[in-house]
Parts: structure tokens; sequence; C-alpha cells
């Protein structure tokens, strides 16, 4: 029985376009226009070099320290600055092109001119400004003994680095990945669609076909249980299809713990199914207000779990956590986040078993208010 | 007008589905206009960066060290728990975080190497940002300690004089401040996602049911003549197009009142107006491509989503790649993108000035006339073989 059942429950589901393209095609096109968008946002971050202009004039060839200070800053392997000489309008010129982000006229005070006020423009005038102030303290030092000099030199050579980088975490803070943990989320909760279905063909009141199924001599609990089945079966592989792709083919990092993102996820697809499920013997109505539903729980479910806006869980996290926990896209979004950044596994550990109190909660209602419904007339 | 009527009873019926995209996409600009009250500074203004400093040193050097990089940072306070400094971090609540150990002042003054801890994002222009300022303050500190045995109070009260030497800074072009057209772009850009949702959602539900094989038979054997079944049929979808275009753009003059009293608005409303019609066709097109309403919402999210996300309605187009850029150019939302980042930035409106904006502008009037086309060669495709 369960064989036969099984079988055609599946045979059903696949065909049914719509249901495939929401849980499995949609997430895939997200995915691969969150890769676009998301694919220059971390290079933006990154320091690059800085492209400044030096006023050629007899200022700038009378101030040999200044000369060196900056060939000596340019040839670095990564440079902080590249500098060019030019002349005042050909810098005028760059700077509006945008070629260069300043010009310096050198002298006592050194002018720093900019088109905007940027974290480029403020970098050159930060290391002008310490320029000046290494100068202010050298002269302040040998105004009260000469012989120094030499010494403070040497110092200042040597340019000693006073921090040390330690990281928190083995994982890089890549914050876009927090896009990509809530779109997995966001489909297992798309999962839903799977649950509702479900219980819209075994309630007898629901579909012409739940009520041709209730006929039959199977127990309706076992029936019910393994079409249950095909479902969690089709849309875990269609998970596992997103995760592949967002893996291989978008290179997206999951940290190395597969296996656990794998259970996570398979516990994502059935905390939504089951949640689909409860929703369908929850709310009395007819199917369009029950997807309805659906979808209106997932897509707040993703708004708050950051999927729309990345700072989101975080707000909610620092204020309202509750709304967190009880949110199972903020839960599974969560679980591989810790997975990813966290070197130890309290955390991950709290969003699994938040999930499994997810899936216990929908599934005792559900078998709740399905067991033992008869109806007298339809 | 029964056709026209009719056209309207089926945007009525389609009224709560399109209030969502009204709905969220205002509150959504509603959230940002509250963001984004900053007001602009004349003159240079100096970024700062957020980063956070868990200090166990009590030194006089040290709070020198800390007000030092107030100058360059805001200084946000968090406990000293892995767990919340790391999520910080990953958030970019803070991009940069200091540890100073308890000794550090007795161990710097006593010459031992010693060292604060960082924690940042590797690589990223804030930590080279932070950096330059902590080392420049020690570095400092450095050369009066090797001078003479002063302590730390001392050294830091020099060292504070010595800061507040600040280098001059000129504004290239003065330092008026421009109008502020960052709201109205961002608004504008958005309704590339909203207003094309609506769009796509009200005109291919009623091609869709225009196309249905026994209700055109009938229409066909109705006493109204085809041309103005026709004409009516355009001119509610004109009416619905010009309404939802009407409404979207309103609520940005509502919110943008200040600036809005600008050449830019103008500008803005035109090239939006374009936008709308070039919506308009591809909807129109749709209309003639999918089968039934399930299709059209899948469709929706592609056409309206998709190019939304590489053409630099969600994430600006300085942040997106090269390549992505090359894609989204063959999409429409990517020039009427462009077209209203010029405007935000037009300061003068002669020919030559806006001369780059009407370019984008017209690209985006070709895209229209083009899936106009497209769509009216397939319908008719789709008639004559359902004719036949």
């Amino acid at each position: 029985m369960f064989i036969h059942i099984f079988k055609y429950r599946f045979k059903s589901l696949i065909r049914n376009k719509s249901m495939i393209f929401w849980t499995m095609i949609f997430p895939l096109l997200l995915a691969t226009f969150f890769s676009l968008a998301f694919s220059g946002l971390n290079e933006h971050e990154r320091f690059k070099t800085i492209n400044i202009g030096i006023i050629n004039d007899v200022n700038y060839q009378s101030d040999i320290a200044f000369q060196e200070l900056i060939q000596s800053l340019s040839q670095e392997k990564e440079p902080m600055f590249a500098a060019f000489l030019m002349n005042e309008s050909e810098a005028k010129e760059k700077l509006v092109s945008n070629t260069i982000d300043g010009f310096i006229n050198v002298g006592s005070p050194m002018i720093l001119t900019v088109h905007q006020s940027g974290f480029n423009q403020s970098v050159i005038k930060l290391f002008l400004d310490q320029y000046s102030q290494t100068y202010s303290a050298i002269i302040n030092i040998i105004e009260d003994d000469m012989t120094l000099v030499h010494g403070l030199v040497t110092s200042l050579e040597e340019g000693t680095v006073y921090t040390k980088a330690f990281q928190l975490s083995k994982a890089n803070p890549d914050n876009t990945l927090m896009y990509f943990y809530a779109l997995i989320a966001m489909s297992c909760l798309y999962g839903s669609f799977f649950g509702l279905r479900e219980v819209i063909d075994i309630q007898a009141d629901q579909s012409p076909h739940a009520a041709r199924v209730n006929l039959s001599p199977v127990h309706k609990l076992k029936a019910f249980i393994y079409s249950g089945t095909s479902s969690v079966l089709i849309h875990t592989a269609e998970l596992m299809v997103l995760l592949v792709y967002l893996h291989f083919g978008l290179g997206i990092d999951f940290g190395h713990q597969y296996g656990f993102v794998v259970f996570t996820t398979f516990l994502g697809s059935v905390v939504g199914i089951t949640m689909g499920a409860f929703i369908g013997v929850a709310v009395k109505g007819g199917e369009g207000i029950k997807s309805a539903i659906c979808i209106g729980v997932s897509m707040l479910g993703s708004f708050l779990g950051g999927m729309m806006y990345g700072d989101m869980k975080y707000i909610i996290d620092q204020n309202v956590p509750i709304v967190g926990k009880l949110n199972p896209i903020n839960v599974l979004a969560d679980a591989f986040y810790a997975l990813y950044y966290y070197d130890d596994y309290e955390r991950y550990s709290i969003n699994v078993v938040n999930l499994i109190v997810f899936i216990f909660i929908f599934s005792i209602i559900t078998y709740r208010i399905i067991r033992r419904e008869k109806y007298a007339s339809i | 007008m029964p056709v026209f009527k009719l056209c309207l009873k089926i945007f009525k019926q389609k009224l709560p589905v399109m209030m969502i995209y009204v709905g969220l996409f205002l509150g959504i600009s509603l959230l940002i206009a509250g963001a984004s009250k900053t007001d602009r500074e004349k003159g240079f203004v100096q970024s700062k960066t957020n980063i956070s400093v868990i200090n166990y040193d009590q030194s006089p050097l040290v709070a020198g060290l800390i007000n030092g990089l107030k100058e360059i940072a805001h200084i946000v306070p968090l406990e000293d728990e892995p767990s919340t400094l790391q999520d910080a971090l990953y958030y970019r609540k803070v991009t940069y975080i200091l540890r100073i150990p308890e000794d550090f002042t007795e161990k710097f003054l006593a010459g031992d190497e010693v060292w604060i801890e960082k924690t940042g994002i590797p690589n990223s222009i804030d930590a080279v940002y932070v950096d330059l300022q902590v080392n420049q303050y020690l570095r400092i500190a450095e050369l009066y300690k090797s001078q003479s045995h002063m302590d730390s109070a001392t050294i830091a009260e020099h060292i504070k004089r010595d800061m507040e030497i600040e280098t001059e800074v000129k504004l290239n072009g003065g330092d008026e401040v421009k109008q502020d057209q960052s709201y109205a772009m961002f608004y504008y850009n958005y309704l590339a996602y909203s207003l094309f949702s609506v769009l796509i959602l009200g005109i291919s539900t009623i091609i869709l049911v225009f196309n249905n094989q026994d209700l055109r038979r009938r229409n066909a054997c109705s006493p109204i003549t085809a041309s103005s079944s026709n004409f009516q049929f355009i001119l509610a979808n004109g009416v619905f197009a010009v309404i939802c275009w009407a409404i979207m753009v309103g609520f940005c003059i509502i919110f943008d009142y200040k600036n809005s009293n600008t050449p830019n608005t103008l500008l803005f409303l035109m090239n939006s107006f374009v936008f709308t019609l070039c919506a308009v066709s591809i909807s129109f097109l749709v209309g003639n491509l999918v089968k039934n309403q399930e299709g059209i919402s899948a469709l929706t999210n592609v056409i309206a989503l998709g190019p939304s996300f590489i053409s630099g309605v969600f994430v600006p187009q300085e942040f997106l790649g090269e390549k992505v850029l090359k894609v989204a150019s063959f999409t429409p939302t990517y020039w009427y993108v462009k077209a209203n980042n010029t405007i935000a930035n037009l300061n003068s409106f002669d020919m030559a000035s806006i001369r780059e904006t009407i370019g984008y502008t017209g690209i985006v009037l070709g895209f229209a006339v083009a899936f106009l086309a497209l769509a009216l060669v397939i319908g008719k495709k789709k008639q004559l073989s359902q004719e036949a």
C-alpha cells in the first residue's frame, strides 16, 4: 500500500508545474540574481590604492622629506597611494573626471583639494594631517634638545606598527552570505505549498479528491503519512539542487560542515511542509486564502530574516529576539550563519532544537485536527 | 463604453494584489526617507567609521588615544562577549574592534614590545583608515617617550596639541550646497520594480481575458465596431497605466516636497513616464505569451525582479560588476536607472548638460517601440492560429 500511494502521489506532485516553479525554479532564479547583484559588494569594501595628484611646483621640488615619503609609500607592494606629478589645471580636470581623489599643494601648511567628501579623501587628509603633526612633534622635541634629532629620525623610519590582527572566527565576515542563507530558508518554507496540498487532498470537505480518498479502506493517517513522504522527498530533492547550485554554481561558502548543512536543510523542508499542513487545517476558507497565507508568512518571515534587507535580522535579534525565535526563516538562516561563522556548536544546536520544536508543534496540531474527522454530509 | 467598463472591472478584481506591491513600495520608501534625513553639511566632511574599543587600561595615554580616534570614528559601546562582537562585525555595526590590554601603557613606557589587538574586516578601507590613526598616535607617543622620561599624562597632553594641526581642504567648485536629489533618485529607481510589477499584473491579465477564444468570438459578433472596441481597449489600458504612474510619482513629490521644486523633478517625471510606456508594451507582450493566470505571476517575478537586481535598482550600479552591467544593458531598466542617476546629479539644464539624460531616455523609448512591435506581431499570429 505504501508503495502504491507514494508512487502515484509522487507522479501527481511532480506534474504540478506551478508548484515546481515556485519551490524550485524561483529560488534558483533568485539565487542567480542575488549572486549577480552582490558579487561586487565585497569588492567595493576592499581597500584600493588611492590616486593623488601632487602639484609639481617649487615648493614640492624643495621639500625633499615629503618627496621621499611619497616615494616610499608608492613603492610598497600594495601601496596606499599612487602619486602623480601634474600642474594645477591638469589636476582639476582629473579631479572632476575622478581619475584622482584629490591633489596636494605642497607647502606649509599643505593644502588638499578634493571634489567631494568621502573615505578616500578622508584618508588623504588624515595622511597629510599626520605628516604635519609628526613634524610639529619633532620641532617640539628638538627645541629642547637638538642632539635628539638623529634618534628621532631612526625611530620614524622604523614605522613601528602597534596593532596586531586577531580574527574572532576562522570565517571571513562576508555579510552578503546572509542573503543566500535567508534565501535557502525561504525555499524551505515554500515547502508549505506541499503541506497545504497534502491537507487539501486528504480533508474530505476541501476537495473532491479528498472525499474520494476518504472513501477508500485505507487508514487516513497512513494515507496522509505515505503521501506526505513523497512531498518531503520531492521538496528535499529540490532544496538539494538549490544547495548544489549555490555552492558549486555560484561559489557560496557554507563553511566546511556539509553534513550539518544538508541536515539543517532537510529539517527546514520538514518545518515548511508541516507548517503548510498546519495552515491547511487551522485556517478556515478556500484554497486561495490558505496559499495567500503561506506566501504571506514566507514573505514576512524572509523580510524579518534579512532576505530583502540584510540588517533587518540584526535589528530584530538585538531589539526583539523573541520575534526572531518565532520566525522559522530567521531560525534557519541563523543556523546556516552559525555553521559558517561560529567556531562552536552552541548557537547552532539552539537553532536546531528550535526547529524541532516547530515541527513538533505543527505536527501535533495537524494530527489533532485531522484525526477522527467524520462527515455526515459534505 | 462596454469594453472600457469591462477592463476597469478586471482591474478592480486585481486590485488587492496590486495594492500589496504599491503598499510594500510606499512602506519601504517611507522607511528609507526616514533613515536618510541627514543634513548636508557645507564644505568638506571627514568620514567617520564605526569602531568599538574594549579598553582595560585607564591611563591618560590610552584616554588620549581614544579621543584621537573620535576624530575619525564613532565609538560604539559593545560588551566584551565573543558572539556580540562577532555579530556586530558581521553586520558591519562596527568595522573595527580594538582591544587594549590592561598593562598596555606600562609596557609601552617601559619600552617592551606591546600591541593592541585589532579585529576588522580584512583589507577593508575602514581598517586602513583606523590603523593609520592608531599607529600615528602611538608613533608620536614613542617620539616623546624616547626623548625623556615623561609620564603618560604629559605625553598625552603633548600629542593632543600636535594633533590639533589640521590640513586645509578645499572643495573644487566651491562650497555651495547642491540640491539633494538622492532620495528622489532612489525612489524613481525603485519605481522600476514596483510600477513594472503592477503594470504587468494588470495589463497582461486583461489581455489574457480578451485572448480567450470564446470571448473573442462573442465580441466579434457584437454590434460594436472592431475599431471602437480596440480604441476602448487601448484607452482603458492607457488610463490604467497613467493612473498607476501618477499615484506613485505623486507620493514621491509628497515625501520629498522640499527638493521637488526643481527642473530635476521634471526630468524625473519625463523619464519615468517613458519607462511606464515601455512597461506597458512589455506587459502587452507578456499578456500575449502566457497561457494562464499562474504564468503571469511567475513571469512578473522574473521580468520585473530580474532586471531590477542587475540594473542597479536594489544595489546601486557602481557596486555592480562590469560584466553584470553589460548583461543588464540589454534591459530597459538599466537605461532608465542610468538616466535617473544622471538626472540626480544635474545642476545646469542647458541642452548640452541634459543631452546625456535624453539619450538614455531615448533608448528606453526605443525599447518600448521594439517590445510593442513584438507584442503586436505575436498577438496577431496567435489570433490567426486560433481562427484557423
